[in-house]
């Protein structure tokens, strides 16, 4: 384990307050507010309310959606001066491409090619591309704490020393499912935003990016120290926070303590303060719980609104700016401060030395995550506890997946004899277990991990999720009925269910996860985000964590999206669950951390894939339909490699095309190494044994984030 | 389990053992909303019989919540054109059915009355 320090190497932020540091910084010291009436899109019969928009032009033309600009903006800033792109990036959004498609679907445009980059993980793809960077690209999507847990996790790579450079944060855009979303929740304040106001009435919603280029190598000046982290859920409620903030508060003792600091070192705090009347209630009996007298504190909210997936990384940015600049920023928007929150918000922006800021971002499905960033070298580096994030291998202890055959029992019968699982489970087959109160407002992709989380038995502390598209039947919902009742009548329910961790929060909320919440959405490696994130936040002392991933197949919506599904259909979903632990007694099997492969390359170099073969009995293959000859290509370069040829099962052919066909699979590889043999109608021969030195899977996934990951008998 | 899978679980076991009073008179309108709202919020157990007028609507027996609320608010008004967007206006008419169907018969031009 390698505990070192986390730095601010580069900083790139656009947001209301202004585009970059120095125009940020300015903002804040004029204590100036940026919201107006929304001016991005035209409103039918919709209301126009006051919103955050950046100063970024929209571009009606632009194939690049605005999401993906205000990263890339972000990005540059960050990274100026650099001479060489990133190891790895982390990018928080829940919007992706989606102002882009609200257009498309509203004027009936049905080219596939036109949605290319719709999904969230496309976001961090184009980064990828404008940088250069061919390491990892975790995409995370857990409503408006996003930008905050990209952070927390490049913290945790360079603290594991998966990577010496991480650009991270969040982004972004003003878009109608937003926009009426929130509004259809009645937490839109039609008169500005003014948090911790005792009139204040709720949120304005905003966009923008920020990125933040961490580092792990000493520098002379950096900006500053990304010193702790704090993840939890409430596991309470979809959309509204625990009412004592209980969530809220075991993050912010987490941060704490990850940085080493007591609260009393802690000399500014900046809110996640949204304006909401429960949010802001709930944050400050959290704050009076953990500081016995607590320090300066605001809410930038106020001026900026809130930019959501965006917000957290914008805000670790206003906390390194406030260090470096010795600022506290206002509580700008403050009228008269409300006296049932017990706390004094800073009125005016004040000048003062700042040495160390707790940063606040909660969100949807009760997820919540706080970052401490300090003047750099201020904590004593943390004694080396978290010694298990080195260790590569999880133990598993229990497996479930759901295929277009139904159960886990069903899907393992019908591929032992070798025939296909792909298609659509029926309804009834998710709903089996499900309490119908349970499930009533929820789509098939939340009954889909509902179902899994389910049939998996244990209870886990921690929930990771992989989902490539989220919930597709909610958005489209959401949009279907915005648009017939010209944006009169949103849906609520749509929209708190179409944010991607939605599902996870229910998972949570059913089984009482309060630890970290995480959803992955990076396309075809979404699965494979979800177990590295994993095993990156779970120590030796955890509880079992369930790791899962799932996509549902839309009639309309999937075609659309999904490029796999168009090159080979049927409309297929599912997906599969694995409930690990550090403990190994009675594991099942062992899997390790996937390994990102070089993306966006031939895989010339397959020394590194060659040598994961090692003693490995069969590899299942992942190759997406869409990609299929290219990876057919990379894959033949494997085989080639190899010193004695090795089974191959391409498993999509069984399972069907969906992002997270993998996760099904990983299922498959720990149940037959249980059985103890492949099923020999999957070969074309024999039955294969796995025993002894051969009882080694390598899950291989190509596609365009190529990963790999080892299932071995302990 | 934890957490709601046991307290719906209760709950449901009330339910069922709930002996439902009979309405003396059969109000249209609120006849109305038990169908309209047994289909909005997918209350899937729950029979137009069942639907006891005067139990309490929100955070009762049903497991309705605040975001079934605010989904019925904006059938309220699409349906009725009567717009209720104060939180505590909105706690007093979900009291009951009953209470729903009398504010939206005071304030709409089209409801039955």
């Amino acid at each position: 384990m390698n505990t070192s320090r986390v730095f601010i190497a580069g900083l790139g932020l656009i947001s209301p307050l202004g585009r970059g540091q120095a125009a940020t910084l300015a903002a804040l010291r004029d204590n100036s507010c940026a919201i107006r009436p929304l001016e991005l899109f035209p409103l039918l019969k919709g209301e126009t309310l006051p919103v955050g928009q950046t100063e970024l032009a929209e571009d009606a033309a632009a194939t690049t959606p605005r999401t993906h600009r205000l990263a890339l903006l972000a990005a540059r800033e960050a990274m100026a001066g650099q001479h060489a792109p990133p190891d790895a990036i982390v990018l928080g959004t829940t919007t992706g491409g989606i102002l882009t498609s609200e257009h498309l679907l509203r004027s009936g445009d049905m080219r596939p090619e036109a949605y290319r980059r719709h999904g969230l993980t496309t976001v961090a793809e184009f980064l990828a591309q404008e940088l250069s960077c061919h390491g990892p690209c975790l995409t995370v999507s857990t409503a408006c704490s996003s930008g905050a847990l990209a952070i927390a996790i490049a913290r945790r790579m360079l603290q594991a020393g998966l990577a010496r450079r991480v650009l991270a944060g969040g982004a972004d855009a003003l878009c109608r499912l937003t926009y009426f979303g929130f509004h259809s929740l009645q937490l839109v304040d039609r008169g500005g935003c003014h948090p911790l106001d005792r009139d204040r009435q709720g949120m304005a919603v905003a966009e923008g990016a920020a990125l933040l280029l961490l580092t792990s190598e000493r520098l002379p000046w950096p900006l500053a120290e990304v010193a702790g982290m704090g993840l939890s859920c409430d596991a309470h409620h979809a959309a509204a926070p625990h009412p004592e903030g209980d969530g809220a508060c075991r993050a912010m003792q987490a941060a704490l303590a990850d940085a080493g600091l007591p609260p009393a070192a802690i000399d500014y705090i900046n809110l996640h303060g949204t304006g909401t009347p429960e949010n802001d209630l709930a944050e400050a009996k959290a704050i009076r719980r953990l500081f016995a007298v607590p320090p300066p504190l605001s809410s930038v909210k106020g001026a900026s609104g809130h930019s959501l997936a965006a917000a957290g990384a914008i805000e670790a940015g206003v906390a390194a700016l406030a260090i470096g600049h010795g600022l506290l920023p206002a509580n700008t928007g403050l009228r008269s401060s409300d006296p049932a929150l017990g706390l004094a918000p800073l009125d005016t922006p004040r000048d003062a030395p700042v040495t160390a800021v707790l940063s606040n971002s909660f969100g949807f499905g009760g997820n919540n995550a706080a970052l401490v960033l300090t003047a750099p070298g201020l904590a004593a580096l943390p004694p080396a506890t978290a010694k298990a994030q080195a260790q590569e291998f999880f133990a598993v202890h229990g497996t479930a997946c759901l295929s277009g055959a139904g159960d886990t029992a069903t899907t393992l019968e019908r591929l032992a004899h070798g025939e296909s699982v792909a298609g659509q489970a029926e309804a009834t087959v998710l709903e089996k277990n499900l309490p119908p109160r349970l499930i009533r407002r929820l789509q098939r992709l939340p009954r889909l991990a509902l179902a899994l989380a389910s049939a998996v038995s244990g209870i886990p502390r921690a929930i990771f999720f992989g989902s490539g598209w989220g919930g597709q039947t909610e958005t489209w919902n959401f949009l279907t009925r915005l648009n017939e009742s010209e944006e009169q009548f949103p849906s609520p329910t749509d929209f708190v269910g179409s944010v991607h961790n939605a599902p996870a929060g229910q998972v949570a909320m059913h089984l009482g996860a309060t630890g970290a919440n995480v959803t992955c959405s990076g396309g075809d490696a979404s699965f494979a985000q979800a177990l590295f994130c994993a095993a990156l936040l779970v120590d030796d002392t955890a509880d079992p964590v369930l790791v899962l991933g799932a996509d549902e197949g839309h009639p309309r919506f999937t075609p659309l999206l999904e490029p796999s599904l168009r090159a080979a259909g049927p409309l297929s979903d599912g997906g599969g669950a694995l409930l690990l632990s550090r403990r190994r007694e009675g594991a099942r099997c062992l899997v390790s951390r996937p390994r990102f492969l070089p993306h966006d390359t031939e895989l010339t170099d397959v020394t590194e894939l060659t040598a994961l073969t090692a003693g490995c009995a069969v590899i299942l293959a992942g190759l997406p339909a869409a990609d299929r000859e290219r990876d057919e290509a990379r894959l033949g370069r494997l085989l080639a490699a190899l010193s004695r040829p090795l089974p191959l099962i391409r498993y999509r052919a069984y399972t069907g095309e969906f992002a997270s066909a993998s996760a099904l699979a990983a299922v498959l590889a720990v149940s037959w190494l249980r059985a103890g043999h492949i099923p020999g109608p999957l070969l074309d021969g024999p039955d294969l044994p796995l025993t002894g030195s051969t009882a080694r899977i390598l899950l291989l996934d190509l596609g365009k984030m190529p990963n790999a990951t080892l299932f071995v008998l302990p | 389990m934890l957490g709601i899978y046991h307290i719906l679980s209760q709950s449901q076991k009330e339910l069922f053992s709930l002996t439902h009073a009979t309405a003396n008179t059969m109000d249209p309108l609120v006849e109305e909303l038990k169908v309209k709202l047994i289909h909005l919020l997918n209350l899937a157990d729950v029979t137009p019989a069942s639907f006891d007028e005067n139990a309490q609507l929100v955070g009762g027996e049903l497991g309705i919540d605040s975001i079934d609320v605010l989904e019925m608010v904006v059938m309220i008004e699409k349906d009725y054109g009567v717009v209720i967007n104060n939180q505590d206006l909105g706690e007093k008419v979900f009291t009951s059915l009953t209470s729903l169907a009398g504010y939206i018969r005071a304030h709409s031009s089209t409801a039955g009355s």
